[in-house]
């Protein structure tokens, strides 16, 4: 096979079936992924949700990843918010010709390890090949498609006063790792990504908050802070459900690195990127039920309740700072960083 | 935070008649904003946001030499980030970028320096502004270029000292915040000799309880009757600053009055790069006319930069001069008083 990507591959002859049968088809090898022009499923019972996303990070490998766990992780974590199994994903490959092979060898073997974890099949794709300079090494585009566990009905609109506000990690990981692999600034930190696949996450959030009160019922908001971070989901969420947030600062858990990185540069760790951090809303009764699951799950060590909802200041995300004031997190606004996911 | 509760305690309690505290950084507007210590405030104690921000007090002609060069003369633009979306009389030099001009904003004058250094064939000029911590490293990088001999490198400068602005400002507060970094190069012999003025104040620094325990010592200070200074950031500056960072100013610039935005001319608050430095000098290198910028008649930030309104009282404040479309420096800067009301404290 050749060292990087050339045109002929993108063809749809002989390259392009050496390309998919070497590598995507190694790896992503499950019953329902042929070489037919359809996968043929079988059909969820229920709700079915459906979810798509688009990845061009840059650069396209980071420490704790590569833009191919980011596909799978992202469109798994679309799905799990909204209470939904992730069954099958696609996904679309645009490769820019003289990519390096090895890249997308690893892209295509991260992305089947994550398959797996979250127990998803990759059931359909397609590959492209852009003449070099027409995209930037390697674009990834997923759908997925998952089943409603009956019952669950989350939503930015039902935050409600009383409400705990728990993220399951420490915050800004992800966009920290990319801008400091970017180099521009010439700062060096132990910093990786926390991109990572939530579904075993909201499922046993879930089934705490059933077991603990009797139905799905409490569990108000599940969502993946993505770009643009937790901040913008509590804006979101303080708008849709035209209710006050109201955040102590020295709850919110930072990763010391990335402290000291947002520090230097005067970044607001609230703002950057996340990849695998969920922010629940659920009254406050629940809340050291859910933070003891959360607690024992392998990506929410470190969960923690950073604030309640308040009738008070509606639409509005209100900072308690260490020293005893109260200020505005300012509204989220602006490109921060581009390429982030 | 013992010692922030403690001086919290001094600042609530605060009963005396109504003291008028200017801050003069930007970045102690904002971090006062941040941490939340305008709202610990007693009504008698007013905070005032003053013209430390080195973009905010650039005056509008600035930018239109800037542009001019840009456009007509078709230099690269190299120049921090903040003063690209700054209105000028006609254009920012984001318009200008829009023309078609090359506007490339850098961290620092060393990154423009080396820009010039692999583009040989681009004339670049860096944007010079800032305050005595912003100053040095222009410097450098233009001693640097001559040591190479680079014809295609220059600056255009705006860069101010505090000493006679806060003589200029006297009476507009009956205490001073004084900068914690532009203090670490300067030393705190200026404060003294403000003293003798009249002129009382504090240097601290940036973190929540440094700033309280300033705020607390003021308001203690100030019921004892006669001018007063205090270092409350001995972590950082010493009595004698930097030397070096001095001499090197002294060795490569002469002062010269200059013009800051809504104040007017301070005598001796600006620098001009000395005669040897002439090819370095944008405005000597280019022949770059007189301009006489002209701001939007809405804007009020003269007004603001003095003290003389918050942000909110100007008419336009949030209406039409919003950080998405500025009508002036103020509302554009990271470090801007109204950019500063605006991010954490409309409506709040």
């Amino acid at each position: 096979m050749e060292k990087t990507v050339t045109l002929a591959q993108g063809a749809g002859g002989k390259q392009t079936s050496e390309l998919i049968e070497q590598i995507f088809a190694k790896y992503f090898n499950n019953p329902y992924l042929t070489a037919d022009d359809a996968a043929v499923l079988p059909v969820p019972q229920g709700k079915m949700a459906m979810t798509t996303d688009g990845f061009i990070v840059s650069p396209s490998e980071f420490p704790g990843g590569n833009i191919g766990k980011l596909a799978v992780c992202g469109t798994v974590n679309d799905l799990s918010c909204m209470g939904a199994r992730p069954l099958y994903l696609t996904c679309s490959f645009v490769l820019e010709e003289g990519f390096p092979m090895d890249k997308v060898d690893r892209a295509a073997e991260a992305m089947a390890k994550t398959a797996k974890e979250a127990g998803v099949h990759i059931v359909a794709g397609d590959t492209k090949v852009a003449g070099k300079g027409q995209v930037d090494g390697m674009f990834i585009t997923t759908t997925g498609v998952g089943e409603i566990t009956e019952g669950v009905k989350t939503g930015g609109a039902l935050a409600r006063p009383g409400d705990a506000v728990i993220v399951t990690g420490d915050v800004g990981r992800h966009g920290c790792a990319i801008l400091l692999s970017r180099n521009e600034f010439q700062i060096e930190a132990d910093v990786k990504s926390d991109c990572a696949p939530l579904w075993g996450t909201v499922k046993a959030v879930l089934d705490t908050v059933k077991d603990k009160t009797g139905s799905y019922k409490d569990l108000h908001v599940v969502r993946d802070a993505t770009r643009g971070g937790v901040g913008t989901v509590l804006y979101e969420i303080a708008g849709q459900s035209s209710v006050g947030i109201h955040l102590q600062q020295d709850q919110v858990p930072v990763d010391p690195a990335v402290s000291g990185v947002c520090g230097m540069l005067g970044l607001e760790p609230l703002y950057l990127a996340n990849e695998g951090r969920l922010v629940i809303f659920t009254p406050k009764e629940n809340a050291d039920a859910v933070l003891e699951t959360l607690h024992g799950l392998p990506y929410s060590g470190n969960a923690a309740v950073i604030g309640e909802v308040t009738e008070e200041n509606p639409g509005k995300v209100v900072m308690h700072t260490p020293i005893g004031g109260e200020t505005l997190l300012p509204q989220p606004g602006g490109e921060l960083l581009p390429r982030i996911c | 935070m013992k010692a922030a509760e403690q001086a919290a305690e001094i600042i609530r309690n605060y009963d005396g008649k109504k003291l008028r505290i200017m801050e003069v950084c930007g970045t102690h507007t904002h971090e006062i904003f941040r941490q939340g210590i305008r709202k610990m405030l007693p009504g008698n104690i007013q905070l005032i946001s003053g013209p430390g921000c080195p973009v905010c007090v650039t005056p509008v002609g600035y930018i239109d030499e800037a542009v001019y060069l840009a456009l007509e003369k078709g230099c690269t633009i190299t120049t921090f980030g903040d003063l690209v979306r700054v209105p000028g009389s006609e254009k920012s030099l984001a318009s200008a970028r829009a023309e078609g001009a090359k506007v490339k904003p850098v961290y620092s004058p060393l990154d423009a320096l080396e820009y010039a250094e692999n583009h040989p064939e681009e004339q670049v000029v860096f944007l010079s502004v800032g305050f005595e911590t912003t100053t040095p490293p222009s410097l450098m990088a233009v001693r640097q270029a001559k040591k190479e001999g680079l014809q295609n490198f220059s600056i255009l400068t705006a860069n101010k000292t505090m000493d006679n602005a806060y003589l200029a400002l006297k009476d507009s507060a009956d205490a001073f915040l004084y900068p914690g970094h532009v203090s670490t190069i300067t030393g705190t012999k200026i404060y003294y000799d403000l003293m003798k003025e009249g002129i009382s104040g504090v240097v601290t620094g940036f973190t929540g309880p440094e700033l309280l325990t300033a705020l607390a010592v003021i308001v203690k200070k100030s019921q004892e009757g006669k001018p007063f200074f205090m270092n409350c950031y001995p972590r950082v500056v010493t009595d004698e600053g930097s030397p070096s960072a001095r001499k090197l100013a002294a060795e490569m610039t002469d002062p010269i009055d200059s013009e800051w935005r809504g104040i007017g001319i301070i005598p001796k608050s600006g620098i001009q790069l000395k005669e040897e430095y002439a090819d370095y000098d944008a405005r000597k290198k280019y022949d770059v006319p007189e301009m006489q910028g002209h701001a939007n008649p809405a804007c009020r930030c003269g007004s603001v930069l003095k003290g003389e309104i918050t942000p909110q009282e100007c008419r336009v404040f949030g209406k039409g001069c919003t950080p998405e479309h500025p009508i002036g420096a103020c509302m554009v800067s990271g470090e801007g008083a109204c950019a500063a009301f605006y991010k954490y404290g409309r409506d709040f």
